[in-house]
């Protein structure tokens, strides 16, 4: 392609990354909703969810590390669409709420956290190249989010559930 | 209730001297500790910017704290040398006398701030007996820091992430540092805990606490920054002592 050809689609390099990423991330953003919305149960959902959002970027490791590692370091625009993208997860983790207990009690800011705790998990193991090992930290990424709502023990059994017929099987509570 | 183990200073992850020891003298004569560093020193708590009443004598501290000023204004991409050595009132030649580049000032500035915050948190985690007191003080001294200093709060947690691979590296390594304060709370655990525990818990929940902090900075929401302090500690907490435990610990005053 010609730097001409470059010109006519965008203005700068930091145009051309942040329509990369926005691409990107809406992209993966979709596999999740499509594989959450399928399931009935809450926590299945998240489970999914979760799963399809492993599986995308370790899919596309390079691109999954322009969106989610070079981006802190693409410019205020770019940082700023990341942290965007996490709050997606925030409404699907709300509803969470409805299934605890205390779920009026639970921080205000419990989704925001749960999510940059993910986030900065994946964003480890990209920043060292290991995106072929996400897919295998399912289970206590699962755990660590249903914790919160449901009590150490229901979100192990749900984390733990066999990937050959639990994941969509098992009954959620 | 387990009582604290004291892993951090176990492991060295404690700055040990002070900051300005780190920085400005030769290893084998440190400077004693001042209360506070001086790069530091000239940027008192508040929010009514840098102000200059404090002149340094060292021109390398007036360098970094020039930095500081210069990026609050600028942002880390507009900011030139020209800035930095206008608010130091140093030459352009003295400069280069110090540093070779902007980025290695920068990353001399972000080692100041990180060192005087890593202090500020284990100072207060060690003044507490108790694990999940100690978790709450840490993470009090570290949001008390950032909101007392704005513009530092920026430089260290947004800034810092438009600033080159060097830095992101020290960035990355200064949050991994947090790690080994909640792992402590570990210790004497029933199995039951323990089993719900895995290998990434401490990095998620170190993770989970400096996004939500650098979200609020990076929208200017600074002032935002101390009234998280219960849902943090309840975040933290509740993996190692379940949510009603946490809830309760996070609501003492």
């Amino acid at each position: 392609m010609s730097r001409n050809t470059f010109y006519e689609n965008f203005n700068s390099k930091e145009e051309c990354f942040l329509a990369t990423q926005k691409y990107a991330l809406s992209t993966v953003l979709e596999q999740v909703v499509e594989a959450a919305g399928t399931l009935e149960s809450w926590p299945q959902r998240v489970r999914a969810g979760l799963a399809a959002f492993l599986d995308s970027l370790a899919a596309e490791p390079a691109l999954a590390r322009t969106c989610m590692v070079e981006a802190l370091s693409a410019g205020p625009a770019a940082v700023k669409y990341y942290e965007e993208s996490q709050q997606a997860f925030v409404s699907l983790f709300r509803l969470g709420r409805d299934l605890s207990s205390s779920g009026p009690e639970l921080p205000e800011a419990l989704e925001e956290a749960i999510i940059g705790g993910v986030f900065w998990i994946l964003y480890q193991r990209l920043a060292v190249a290991e995106a072929e090992a996400i897919p295998a930290l399912l289970p206590e990424l699962v755990e660590f989010t249903l914790t919160p709502y449901l009590g150490p023990q229901a979100a192990r059994e749900i984390a733990t559930a066999g990937d050959a017929d639990g994941a969509r099987t098992t009954s959620p509570r | 209730m387990a009582s604290k183990n004291w892993p951090i200073s176990q492991s060295g992850l404690r700055s040990s001297g002070s900051v300005s020891s780190v920085l400005l003298s030769d290893p084998l004569n440190p400077v004693e500790s001042p209360d506070f560093p001086p790069e530091l020193a000239r940027l008192p708590p508040g929010r009514h910017g840098l102000p200059r009443e404090f002149v340094a004598h060292n021109q390398r501290e007036r360098l970094i704290a020039g930095l500081a000023e210069a990026v609050a204004e600028n942002g880390y991409a507009g900011t030139t040398i020209a800035h930095i050595t206008r608010h130091a009132a140093v030459s352009r030649r003295t400069f280069y006398e110090h540093f070779s580049s902007k980025d290695e000032c920068f990353v001399a500035a972000y080692d100041t701030v990180m060192n005087e915050l890593r202090k500020r948190v284990g100072d207060a985690f060690d003044q507490e007996d108790e694990w999940p007191q100690a978790v709450r003080a840490g993470i009090a001294a570290m949001l008390e820091f950032l909101t007392a200093e704005p513009h530092l709060a920026r430089l260290s947690m947004v800034e810092a992430l438009v600033a080159g691979p060097v830095v992101i590296e020290r960035y990355d390594a200064a949050i991994q540092s947090l790690v080994p304060y909640f792992q402590a709370g570990r210790d004497g655990r029933p199995d039951e805990v323990l089993a719900g525990l895995s290998s990434t818990t401490e990095e998620a929940l170190v993770g989970g606490m400096v996004s939500l902090i650098s979200r609020r900075i990076f929208a200017n929401r600074t002032e935002e920054l101390e009234s998280l302090l219960p849902d943090l500690v309840e975040f933290t907490l509740t993996p190692y002592l379940g949510s009603a435990e946490a809830a309760k610990v996070a609501r003492e005053s």
